[in-house]
């Protein structure tokens, strides 16, 4: 999974300017920046905020697809989504390893995000606040929501930052694996019955404003400066959101349109002049209240967060002790 | 007690076979060694072919700094003198001949020799 680049106010850079100068002539030169290297402020605080929210993302996206492993339709469908469950729970622990390193000089460990994460400082994807209703829900999230993620990953595989971009090659690895598991999930209910392809439809269409918002806003004019410009100009990552958002239907509308579903959106259309998807903004308001923990179910979900984690506090205590027994 | 203390920090690596060297995986945080080796194989060999994992604590190794690993880029580049390079120019002096080169591929290939020749 993945995420949008949230807009922030530009930061001024009072760096040491031959450091500086050091450090962007080795990220043009396609070196890579590694933990115990000295970066410029700006660069680490922007791959702390974005890393942080990319592995909580992983760990909050695994809540909606849990929930369908006790009703998961055949042993073969359970089996798959308890691997794609797991997969997303080892990206988390990837990306909190890389953020963890991150923060050590600002006194700031794992449980720092934990805590942040309930108490809404720290967000995660708009999609992971939304319900999952039916079965096709769960192959709609294998699907376009991990083919979306797909596109924003894979756009960031050469990274000026060594341990994200070694982190996000083995994730890309395991995402071919989601990315299938969706289609197969997609495909059975496409070429089913008429109930079946009935709520695949419904699926998409509840999906679809999610989908759209997923890259996150175009253009900084609401909100002022944009953290997109800031990660291109590190080169953390190559594209803009909506240039992710055109390329995301360049893959995907074909498909959708191959099955015979359709968006709702009628003036959802190729521009052949302008070589660009045309189509209807989702509610950006909207989109501001989810990432803020105010979405259908965001609430649910870090309740779930908590109890898993002090429920869990024994079994941490007990596994200390017996490890520690070994001579 | 504190997530602080209750973590280390582990190096993971891995050998794929007992022909591969060891390779590093990643790292992540266990309250010890067992269940870093548990966690290793959890979050890393899921799907992966592998036959041996090492895990090691961070603390325990000594990393280049970036001058280091900056000053390894600058070493003398000509190094023909130490690799087959500069003696390619025998593969021509061979077919002369009418031989073949030992090269690489052809000595590498020497494993198995006819048997039952006394």
């Amino acid at each position: 999974m993945y995420h949008y680049l949230e807009h922030q106010k530009g930061s001024k850079t009072n760096e040491d300017p031959i450091l500086y100068d050091n450090f962007m002539q080795r990220i043009e030169n396609g070196d890579k920046i590694e933990a115990n290297d000295w970066m410029p402020a700006e660069y680490r605080d922007t791959l702390i905020k974005l890393i942080s929210m990319h592995g909580i993302s992983e760990i909050m996206g695994a809540l909606p697809e849990k929930e369908w492993v006790p009703k998961a339709p055949s042993l073969e469908r359970k089996l798959a989504i308890m691997a794609k469950v797991q997969d997303e729970m080892g990206h988390g622990q990837l990306l909190l390893r890389v953020t963890e390193d991150l923060m050590k000089p600002y006194g700031r460990n794992r449980q720092h995000l934990m805590e942040d994460l309930l108490s809404g400082r720290l967000k995660f994807h708009n999609v992971f606040h939304m319900p999952t209703k039916t079965w096709a829900d769960a192959g709609m999230v294998g699907w376009l929501v991990d083919g979306a993620a797909i596109i924003s990953q894979t756009n960031m595989l050469d990274a000026s930052y060594g341990p994200y971009q070694r982190a996000l090659q083995r994730i890309c690895k395991e995402e071919v694996f989601h990315a299938q598991h969706g289609e197969s999930i997609i495909m059975a209910l496409a070429e089913g019955t008429e109930d079946q392809r009935k709520i695949l439809q419904d699926s998409l269409n509840r999906w679809w404003p999610s989908l759209l918002m997923f890259f996150g806003p175009a253009s900084a004019e609401t909100t002022g400066s944009s953290k997109q410009e800031i990660t291109i100009k590190y080169n953390i990552r190559k594209s803009t959101n909506e240039e992710l958002r055109q390329a995301f239907l360049d893959k995907y509308m074909p498909r959708v349109f191959s099955l015979g579903l359709t968006v709702p959106d009628e003036t959802m259309h190729y521009d052949d002049v302008q070589e660009k998807w045309i189509y209807q903004q989702p509610d950006w308001n909207e989109f501001k209240l989810i990432i803020q923990n105010k979405g259908p179910r965001s609430k649910a979900r870090l309740k779930v967060r908590e109890i898993a984690y002090s429920n869990n506090s024994w079994v941490r205590e007990a596994l200390a002790v017996a490890g520690g027994d070994r001579p | 007690m504190s997530e602080q203390d209750f973590y280390q920090e582990f190096e993971v690596f891995s050998r794929k076979n007992p022909r591969s060297g060891l390779m590093h995986q990643f790292s992540l945080l266990a309250p010890n060694e067992e269940m870093a080796m548990i966690l290793a194989q959890e979050n890393f060999m899921r799907r992966e072919e592998v036959m041996d994992i090492w895990v090691v604590p961070s603390s325990s190794i000594r990393h280049m700094t970036d001058e280091e690993r900056e000053a390894l880029t600058q070493r003398i580049d000509n190094k023909n003198y130490r690799t087959t390079k500069a003696y390619g120019y025998l593969r021509k002096k061979w077919q002369d001949k009418e031989q073949g080169m030992l090269d690489e591929q052809e000595i590498m290939s020497w494993k198995e020799v006819k048997k039952n020749r006394g």
